[in-house]
């Protein structure tokens, strides 16, 4: 293989790293440490004020969502909706090939019946279910079940995919990491989208239990080189799964983030699971590779683990 | 170089993907029947559900439309006409007056189905008002509100019963395609039909009483009134013809022989036939003369509609009438139920949905292929993860036909975010190949596989929750992550550690 070519910079490199790895990994496992705290205290601030953890969308808090096909003007409908229905929100819908718009979808917390006859008392024509229109609508105690159970889901997620960590590493600092590396994953995207003010969706909660394990291979990548290989110095184990990590990552988020160009022309849960696990990755290269790699690399320094 | 054990089992696995998915159909002509009319000319004729339409009296049918202007041309009317149907099962002969009594649709393009959200349909979510259900209950329900679908005529319904995480009992109906105005009605109205004079009941909905209800032709019929409008709106009446039970006719009879003859109408008695819908009056009929004291087994429903125009109205009571017919027919629900979730999507919205996950699908393809490029300069090994790739995919695919899955969009979300975490696990064996030379090749690829594994079994356990988390209706999103990362682990990546082995020997 071509490795040979680079074998010298790469040592140089790897060096270095060491050296300055050595000195600072305590600094850079502080830095996302931070970030967790404050995304904590700010989830907490939101908590109280708002009574929850995040902003529900009608499929979690009941509601109804109409889409109305066709180029319907936003304008002329936002105005007198709002002042019926003041949680009013549209998105435009767009056919990605020809850039022109499909559709419109207004959802409320209102009933559907009366959000329709609004909408077709502006519009001037009548809306009908599956010809020109789609409407969704769903009860607000079936909502607040769906929400109460995919809220339990994620934490039963969480803990199965605990029960995986400590079955495969059989140590608990290690495992621990790991685990509180996820933790932090599911966080920080959290705050994010809270921040952005964005609603969630059901399907952007089961984005979140895909989150779980799909951050956590990079863990593992970095968890088993680090501990279960001995053939190289520490430092070069945890650089190599560095650099062979953020690359996975890397094409991960290659998987997912397209979608945000074709954005408005996704279904909603579409647009959610993939806005959620790309905050996820992004976090994940944080939470792996200075959280999780700090406390391997302590961990193994006081295990006298070279 | 020599294709290994398990590059066959690939090769063999995906050739059965490939059979489950049945792509060739794209190429079959003719229309499917998707259901037969029960008892009809067209059902004795030996048309039955699933067979494919070719040609009628000799046309070429390609299509849909080619179905259709068929068959108006034929012009049915009263007088018996002879049809010839091809099909794949045979060739069919009709008599009859009346247009077949089937529905036909285009011939699916594949066995994959997508979901309603994508195709365009109902979802309902009902569950039972003020109590739960047991299961045995739930299969009542659901052979009841399938009948009662059935006999207003709408086919091809899916009715599963769900439970969810809390134990909860929903049954969700689903109908692809058109949706019926009146939908909401139909599943949940608990159709408690009673017919009243006084406050003694004569006969109730359902096959005890009605022995049959007459749904066309002359004994059921929509009339409006000519010179109306105004302020008040347009208004119709409908009539069907209905056939008692001895018992329910004989109760008529002992009701009526009491009553006194009205006294300002004296061509009818005192009281009126009051028929009542979920304790609402639906119309009071008055009961003539010649009835009292009688067993009269053939009594006549009638019935308002009304609208804004005289289409509207006529529409209206045709509707109402339709309802009614049902009710009388297939009895009512044993429960009150409570519709806490209905989702009406329009084929139209879909399509455009899907067109662009297509697209998305390929856009996540290519910039995958190049970064891989880009970061190995290796032709060979970019191909190889491409093909792995598509082959996890394909496999879903595959599986999701088999199992007849209906891919919504959370489903596909899942395929494309499983192309992520298959690509992970590629680099992955890369890596660790081409490292580590202290170490045998075999040792590496072990390593890691341990890897792979341990981010298999946590994605498995991240998503298992979902199957009964809000009742499923995320389930299409864990089913397909699942079957991905385990055609995956199971069939891709060791078939892929296999090629990289010898590539690297």
């Amino acid at each position: 293989m071509e490795e040979n070519k680079n074998e010298k910079p790469t040592e140089e490199k790897r060096k270095r790293f060491g050296f300055n790895y050595n000195k600072h990994y305590k600094i850079l496992f502080f830095i996302p440490i931070l970030v967790l705290l404050l995304s904590l205290v700010y989830l907490g601030i939101f908590y109280s004020k708002n009574g929850d953890i995040i902003y529900k969308d009608v499929s979690l808090s009941g509601g109804t969502s109409i889409t109305i096909n066709g180029e319907i003007d936003q304008g002329l409908l936002e105005a007198p909706l709002k002042e019926k229905f003041p949680d009013v929100s549209f998105t435009s819908l767009t056919d990605i090939t020809t850039g022109k718009q499909v559709g419109l979808q207004i959802k409320s917390s209102a009933a559907s019946a009366e959000l329709k006859i609004a909408i077709e008392n502006i519009l001037g024509y009548g809306l009908k279910e599956g010809e020109n229109s789609s409407t969704e609508s769903q009860g607000a105690s079936l909502s607040k079940d769906f929400y109460n159970q995919l809220i339990i889901a994620l934490v039963i997620s969480f803990v199965l995919m605990s029960v995986v960590i400590f079955v495969m590493f059989r140590t608990f600092i290690p495992s621990a990491a790991v685990i509180f590396a996820v933790f932090a994953d599911i966080v920080m995207p959290l705050a994010l989208i809270n921040i952005l003010g964005i609603k969630l969706s059901a399907a952007g909660i089961a984005a979140f239990l895909m989150l779980v394990g799909y951050s956590v291979d990079t863990d593992i990548l970095l968890t088993s080189r680090a501990l279960k290989t001995k053939d190289e110095p520490l430092n070069a184990r945890i650089f190599k799964a560095f650099k062979t990590g953020s690359f996975m990552t890397l094409t991960a988020l290659a998987a997912v983030l397209p979608a945000f160009f074709i954005v408005t022309g996704l279904p909603d849960s579409f647009r959610q699971i993939f806005l959620i696990l790309s905050f996820g990755l992004f976090a994940d290269l944080v939470n792996t590779w200075m959280t999780n790699a700090g406390i391997i690399k302590w961990y193994c320094d006081k295990k006298g683990i070279q | 170089m020599k294709i290994g054990l398990r590059a066959w089992i690939l090769i063999i696995v995906l050739f059965l993907a490939l059979l489950a998915i049945a792509p060739w159909k794209t190429f079959e002509e003719g229309v499917l029947i998707k259901s037969v009319e029960a008892n009809s000319s067209a059902f004795e004729s030996g048309l039955r559900q699933g067979q494919i339409i070719s040609s009628i009296d000799g046309q070429k049918v390609s299509s849909f439309e080619d179905f259709s202007t068929i068959i108006s041309q034929k012009n049915y009317s009263g007088e018996n006409i002879k049809t010839t149907v091809l099909t794949n099962q045979g060739e069919f002969i009709l008599f009859s007056g009346k247009t077949p009594e089937i529905t036909v649709s285009e011939i699916p393009n594949s066995n994959i189905k997508t979901g309603l959200d994508l195709s365009g349909g109902s979802r309902a979510l009902v569950k039972a008002q003020d109590r739960e259900l047991s299961s045995s209950e739930m299969n009542d329900l659901k052979y009841i509100i399938a009948n009662r679908l059935d006999v207003y005529g709408i086919s091809n319904v899916q009715i599963s019963s769900i439970s969810d995480l809390s134990g909860k009992n929903f049954l969700s109906v689903e109908i692809p395609g058109a949706t019926p105005g009146d939908l909401k009605d139909l599943i949940s109205s608990q159709g408690k039909f009673e017919a009243k004079i006084g406050d003694e009941i004569v006969f109730i909905g359902g096959e005890r009483d009605v022995e049959s209800v007459s749904q066309g032709g002359q004994d059921a019929v929509v009339s409006c009134p000519p010179n109306q409008g105004g302020s008040g709106g347009y208004f119709c009446q409908f009539r069907f013809g209905i056939y008692l039970s001895p018992e329910a006719a004989q109760r008529h009879a002992d009701i009526t022989k009491n009553l006194d003859v009205n006294l300002t109408n004296p061509d009818y008695l005192s009281e009126t036939l009051d028929l009542y819908l979920d304790d609402k009056l639906v119309s009071s009929l008055l009961i003539g003369v010649s009835l009292k004291g009688r067993a009269e087994t053939q009594i006549s429903i009638e019935g308002p509609g009304t609208g804004s125009t005289l289409d509207e109205a006529g529409k209206s009571a045709q509707q109402e009438m339709k309802k009614l017919q049902t009710i009388l027919k297939t009895g009512s629900l044993p429960y009150k139920l409570e519709i806490v979730k209905l989702d009406t999507i329009s084929p139209s919205l879909g399509e455009s949905f899907t067109k662009n996950i297509i697209l998305l699908g390929l856009i996540v393809f290519i910039i995958i292929s190049v970064i891989l490029f880009v970061k190995y300069r290796k032709i060979k090994i970019t191909l190889a993860v491409i093909m792995t790739m598509f082959s996890e995919a394909f496999i879903t695919l595959g599986v999701a036909a088999l199992i007849s899955w209906n891919l919504d969009a959370p489903s596909i979300a899942g395929i494309i975010a499983g192309l992520g975490t298959g690509v992970n696990d590629q680099i992955v064996i890369i890596d660790e190949s081409v490292s580590n030379k202290g170490i045998s090749l075999r040792e590496r690829i072990k390593r890691a596989l341990f890897i792979i594994f341990g981010a298999f079994f946590t994605i498995v356990a991240a998503m298992l929750p979902l199957f009964w988390a809000g009742a499923g209706m995320l389930r299409g999103f864990a089913i397909t992550t699942i079957i991905g990362v385990t055609a995956g682990v199971l069939i891709t990546r060791p078939a892929f550690a296999e090629l990289i082995r010898k590539m690297g020997e």
